[in-house]
C-alpha cells in the first residue's frame, strides 16, 4: 500500500515544522533536566516536557505507520524504556545511578535488537555491556568514590561539584537538538516510508540466527575479525600497563608509592622474584616476610 | 508477513545518539562522560542493525560485533586512565585538566 504508485508519495508521518517545534520543546525540556543545582519542581517540569514531546512523536508516528509495521507494541514499549533510561542516565546527578540506568538502555536496546532479528547480538550485547563494561565502570566509580559528608537529608547531599552543575548546558543541548532536528527531517522529511520492499515475506529461516552470523563472519569478515581480537589483546596490555603505574598524588594526600612500601635495597624492579616488603621504611627492622 | 519500518528504528538511533552526545558535552564526570559515549555507541549500533534487517543480509550485525570489541577496548582503557588521573589529583572533574588545553 505504500509507495505502490511511484509517482505519489505517501505523506511524510512527521511534518517538518511539527519536529522542529517539538526538537525545541524537547531541547527545553532537556535544559531543564540537566544537573544544574535548581530546585526539585523545576527540573520535574523539564522532565514533563521532555516526556510530552516523546509523547507527541510517538503519537504521530503511531498514527502514520501501519500497527503491524516494526514489531508493533513492542517496539514502543522497548524504545520508550531505553529513550526514557537514557535521559536519565545523562540527567542523574549521581555516576552510580546513571549507571544503573544504563543498564536498563541496554536492556531495552537488547530488546530493539530482538525485534530486528538480531537474537546473537541481543545476547552479545547484554553479556559485554550489561556483564562486562558495567561491572568496570560500577568498579570505577567505587573506586573513585568522594568521601560522603554525614546522613544530610538533602537529595544532592554528598555530591561533588562537579556533579551538580553541568558544564555549559544551554549549549550543548542547542547543539544537540540542531543535529536530532536534521537528522529526524533527513529521515522522515524525504518523501516517503523507508518501508522494506524485499523482506516482505516471511524471514528466511536462519534470520538472526548465531550459525548464519557465524558462517558470515569467518567467511568474508576474517580479516577483521582476527584485528578485532589484536586490538583486544593490545587494549588489555595497554590497561594493564596503565593501571599499574604508581603517579605521586600533586595535593599532599598520602598515596602509596613503591618506595614508600618496599623497604630500602629490595628491588622494585620487574623480576617476579623479588620480596616486596610491606608497611616498614627502615633498613633496621626485617626486611623480608615472616611465614 | 510483517513489513519492516526502518525510520522507526532510525528515529530511536539518531534520539539515543543525541542524548549521549548532550551528555558527553554536559557532564563534567569523567566517568559519566565514558558513560554518554557507550550511549553514543547504542544508538549507532540500533542503526547499523536496522540496516542490515533493511537490506535482509547480515553485514550490520557483523560491524556491530566490532562496535562491541571498540567499545570494550576503549572502556578498559579509558577506565585505566580515569584511574591514573584520579590518583594525581583526587577529583574526577574534567575542568581540573583544563591546563592541558593547548
Amino acid at each position: 500500500m505504500l509507495l505502490d504508485v511511484m509517482g505519489m508519495a505517501a505523506p511524510a508521518p512527521l511534518p517538518g515544522l511539527a519536529i522542529l517545534l517539538l526538537c525545541v520543546v524537547a531541547g527545553v525540556g532537556t535544559y531543564m533536566l540537566l544537573p544544574s543545582g535548581a530546585e526539585a519542581p523545576f527540573r520535574k517540569i523539564g522532565g514533563v516536557l521532555v516526556a510530552a514531546a516523546g509523547l507527541i512523536v510517538a503519537a504521530l508516528l503511531v498514527r502514520a505507520a501501519d500497527q503491524s509495521a516494526g514489531g508493533g507494541v513492542y517496539f514502543w514499549i522497548f524504545s520508550a524504556i531505553g529513550l526514557t533510561a537514557a535521559v536519565r542516565v545523562v540527567t542523574h546527578p549521581r555516576p552510580v545511578y546513571s549507571a544503573l540506568y544504563f543498564v536498563l538502555t541496554v536492556f531495552a536496546t537488547a530488546g530493539l535488537f530482538v525485534l530486528e532479528w538480531a537474537q546473537f547480538m541481543a545476547a552479545a550485547l547484554v553479556i559485554i555491556y550489561a556483564g562486562a563494561i558495567l561491572v568496570t565502570y560500577v568498579f570505577v566509580i567505587m573506586l573513585a568514590a568522594q568521601a560522603q559528608t554525614g546522613g544530610d537529608e538533602k537529595p544532592l547531599a554528598g555530591l561533588a561539584e562537579y556533579d551538580i552543575k553541568s558544564r555549559e548546558p544551554l549549549l550543548a543541548t542547542a547543539v544537540g537538538f540542531a543535529t536530532l532536528a536534521v537528522l529526524l527531517l533527513l529521515i522522515f522529511d524525504t518523501g516517503g516510508h523507508l518501508v522494506s520492499q524485499a523482506s516482505s515475506s516471511a524471514p528466511a529461516a536462519n534470520a538472526g540466527s548465531t550459525q548464519a552470523l557465524g558462517t558470515y563472519i569467518f567467511t568474508n569478515q576474517l580479516v577483521s575479525l582476527e584485528l578485532s581480537g589484536l586490538i583486544l589483546t593490545i587494549s588489555m596490555v595497554g590497561a594493564i600497563m596503565i593501571a599499574r603505574r604508581r603517579v605521586a598524588s600533586e595535593d599532599g594526600v598520602f598515596e602509596p608509592t613503591v618506595e614508600s612500601v618496599t623497604a630500602p635495597g629490595t628491588p622494585d624492579d620487574d623480576n617476579p622474584h623479588s620480596i616486596p616488603v610491606y608497611g616498614t621504611t627502615n633498613p633496621r627492622q626485617k626486611s623480608f616476610p615472616e611465614h | 508477513m510483517d513489513q519492516f519500518a526502518l525510520e522507526q528504528y532510525l528515529a530511536v538511533g539518531a534520539a539515543m545518539f543525541v542524548i549521549g552526545l548532550i551528555g558527553f558535552m554536559t557532564r563534567r564526570n569523567l566517568i559519566v562522560m565514558f558513560l554518554c559515549t557507550e550511549l553514543m555507541f547504542q544508538g549507532v549500533a540500533i542503526n547499523l542493525i536496522a540496516f542490515g534487517r533493511y537490506h535482509d543480509n547480515l553485514a550490520g550485525q557483523a560491524f556491530v560485533i566490532f562496535v562491541l570489541v571498540i567499545a570494550a577496548a576503549e572502556a578498559s582503557l579509558a577506565l585505566g586512565l580515569v584511574i591514573l588521573l584520579f590518583r594525581r589529583r583526587h577529583s574526577l572533574d574534567a575542568d581540573a585538566w583544563r591546563d592541558m588545553k593547548g
